[in-house]
């Protein structure tokens, strides 16, 4: 019976601890509530976080609210990949989303603006006029379930063709510029080859993306290349097909590295820097990669990637692909209402978009405050560069779900090196796409 | 007193919240994964659509396709390089350890090494060490004489690339087994042995070998289950099956099929096959290797 007691006493006691522990955290969470006083904690999530060069930029932004407004943010920032995206996926299922959330505006925010769990902008402006004035509206990110706005974004991007300038000065040729046909382009790559350096730094095996846009907005234009084919053998999908013909055609002609079908990306953009190969397709945050990997910045340019067909080289590829969204949770709970609104107009301030934006696009009415000084050659140039062109077209791949992407993507080597058919690679994804948006 | 050692309800005070634990946390969702694997489910957190039609479609998807194919011929592979390789050299290691009079201690440690080292950290260090350009292994050859680069993970090369770090990060494990079981033989059957005439060589193969033989067993066991869930350091490696889909494994394919393609019911599908073909190959060793009474 003792034993009994002592058994019972000690299955109590492990009960009264895990208890203890909860009852802790409870005690916690209410001094926590006392601390804030009367303010409100508004739950944010966004992918300003780990290595994203502007989560210090966030943090501060965050900061300053909360001192100017007395609330308080409860961040739970995550960077983004396909674990971020399907943890919200499982928030708005459960219920739990957040209160303020930054996220995509193309189709991985479908099932959640088809939910009605976001409130449009146009529903936040009847109560709150001012609300997104300092932007452009055509430039928000209409969602592609309604056509209508649902997020307010910061900083935007844009894809141009990086140049390592003493390869393209030792293979003795000019760097692209604002004229320079695809035919020219080529025969650049042919001399660069020739003087014994890679002439494009890629990773097929890994990254492909940037020259599935250039390549296949090549045989389209502003107006159409943002268009989802209906099929292979329609406008868009034959551009497709072109332009996935016209990279096999740069990898049988030996103009990317040897290893692009097994190396990283990782690998191929150190042999750009380190003076292997004379160009580099990629984004606007590369400027700040390469600045960080050179020592000496101003041997790098940023340059149009050469056109054919109805594309000017001039025009880019860009856009803005994520913004801030309020969910109907938070809209319906007035003092969160406010607050939410309150914390995205101070977010999506001229100046902090302009911190958050450096030489990236904006949707800002006024534009970008930047300080010329303050940025790198290559800065400068990228700047310039946006600043002189002639149209902007959305990459197309953000209106393909990930997972439809794998045809195109993860089988691009099995394309450029012909064990695969393109046209049957195309098909597939266009319709994985269809079955998925069933 | 006695009655303390007959009384033995007070033990599922402490069984059951272990018990508890597994089955909230293994049982519950092995079995929920098994239901998914006949459902349609387009992305982790996201609810099934239905069931497929028909119901089994995830299973006979496996058999037609090409990187599934793939994996369970690279598994396969990698079993049989696995048993052969690891717990070859790690009982050759152990038992020339085991014959050496000075240093036994410091081999232990150094062969044990690899295991505390993170497969991540590994998978780095292999990718500079079979890197294109500048890697080690390129950089010899060059000191050498040779004039051109050799890619260690083109098509050609990716599968051996692939599987040296992998059977070479395990190695000390079964070697620490092994010697354990070395240790348990007594000094006196090899005195008597020596006594008696025998050779080194005879004296392992009639005497260490055949006491050590349940030791290798379990080791072969341990190694054939461990090659069919090896994971983390081929995906550092050759990330998304690279080059053009030909190093996938089981479980790296699994991985890619959920958080790349989104398509959750199907890795499920998956995850099953490589339960059922660790089960299955787990009791084939077995029984190939019989544990034996000395």
């Amino acid at each position: 019976m003792k034993k009994k007691i002592v058994a019972t006493l000690i299955a109590c006691m492990l009960v009264g601890s895990l208890a203890a522990c909860g009852s802790k955290s409870d005690d916690n969470t209410a001094a926590k509530e006392d601390d804030k006083g009367k303010g409100v904690t508004l739950n944010v999530v966004t992918t300003y976080a780990g290595n994203d060069g502007n989560a210090e930029n966030f943090q501060e932004g965050v900061k300053a609210w909360e001192e100017e407004t007395g609330n308080t943010v409860s961040d739970s920032s995550q960077t983004s990949d396909e674990a971020f995206k399907a943890r919200v996926a499982a928030d708005f299922q459960a219920g739990s989303e957040p209160d303020v959330l930054f996220y995509f505006n193309g189709v991985d925010s479908n099932s959640f603006v088809e939910a009605g769990k976001v409130v449009s902008i146009d529903d936040i402006r009847k109560e709150y006029p001012d609300y997104a004035t300092n932007m452009k509206d055509e430039m928000l990110g209409a969602s592609p379930v309604d056509g209508k706005n649902y997020s307010v974004p910061v900083n935007g991007y844009w894809e141009g063709l990086f140049v390592n300038k003493e390869v393209v000065e030792a293979a003795g040729v000019e760097v692209p510029g604002k004229d320079t046909t695809w035919d020219e382009f080529m025969e650049t790559c042919q001399k660069i080859k020739d003087a014994g350096f890679n002439p494009i730094a890629a990773s097929l095996a890994q990254v492909p993306h940037y020259w599935f846009e250039y390549t296949i907005f090549n045989h389209d234009s502003v107006k159409t290349h943002n268009t989802l084919p209906e099929s292979v053998d329609d406008e868009n999908g034959k551009a497709w097909v072109a332009g996935i013909e016209d990279i096999k055609t740069l990898y049988e002609k030996g103009f990317f590295p040897e290893n692009t079908l097994s190396g990283t990306d990782d690998e191929t953009v150190q042999g750009f820097i380190d003076g292997k190969s004379a160009f580099l397709l990629d984004g606007s945050w590369k400027v700040g990669g390469i600045e960080e990997a050179t020592d000496n910045i101003d041997n790098f340019t940023v340059t149009y990637v050469p056109a054919k067909g109805d594309r000017k080289a001039t025009d880019l590829i860009g856009g803005l692909s994520s913004g801030y969204y309020i969910t109907k949770k938070a809209w319906d709970d007035d003092a969160k209402r406010e607050a939410a609104v309150s914390f995205i107009t101070k977010m999506t301030s001229d100046e902090m978009v302009s911190k958050f934006a450096g030489t990236s696009a904006t949707a800002l009415k006024e534009g970008a405050d930047v300080d010329e000084s303050t940025l790198t050659s290559l800065g400068k140039d990228g700047y310039h560069m946006i600043s002189d062109i002639t149209g902007i077209a959305g990459a197309v791949q953000d209106q393909v779900p990930t997972d439809a992407r794998g045809p195109v993507f993860d089988g691009m080597p099995g394309l450029v090196s012909g064990d695969n058919d393109i046209k049957t690679a195309v098909s597939e994804v266009l319709e994985m796409v269809k079955e998925i948006q069933e | 007193m006695s009655n303390i050692y007959r009384n033995k309800k007070p033990l599922l005070v402490f069984l059951i919240p272990a018990f508890a634990f597994m089955l909230v946390f293994l049982y519950y969702p092995f079995f929920v994964n098994i239901w998914n694997s006949f459902q349609n489910i387009r992305g982790l957190g996201n609810a099934a659509k239905g069931l497929n039609s028909p119901w089994y479609s995830n299973y006979v998807r496996m058999f037609t396709d090409k990187n599934m194919l793939t994996a369970l011929k690279n598994t396969a592979i990698m079993v049989v390089v696995t048993l052969i390789f690891q717990v070859g050299i790690a009982l050759g290691l152990a038992l020339l350890v085991d014959n050496i009079r000075r240093g036994k201690k410091f081999f232990q440690i150094v062969y044990f090494f690899p295991i505390v080292v993170s497969a991540t950290a590994l998978g780095l260090l292999f990718n500079l060490i079979f890197l294109y350009d500048k890697g080690m292994l390129n950089q010899l050859l060059e000191i050498f004489g040779r004039s051109t680069l050799i890619d260690w993970k083109e098509q050609a090369h990716a599968l051996m690339t692939l599987m040296i770090p992998v059977t070479w990060q395990y190695v000390g494990f079964y070697f620490i087994i092994i010697v354990t079981g070395l240790n348990n033989i007594s000094g006196e059957l090899y005195e008597a042995a020596a006594i008696d005439g025998a050779t080194p060589f005879q004296r392992v193969k009639y005497i260490t070998v055949p006491l050590a033989y349940n030791v290798i067993c379990t080791c072969a066991v341990l190694a054939v289950t461990g090659a069919l869930k090896v994971f983390d350091l081929p995906w550092v490696m050759f990330p998304k099956g690279m080059p053009v889909n030909s190093t996938w494994l089981t479980g790296t394919y699994m991985y890619h099929t959920v958080f790349n393609q989104n398509d959750v019911d199907y890795s499920s599908a998956i995850a099953i096959l490589i339960v059922i073909l660790g089960v299955v190959l787990s009791k084939v060793v077995n029984k190939v290797f019989k544990q034996k009474d000395y």
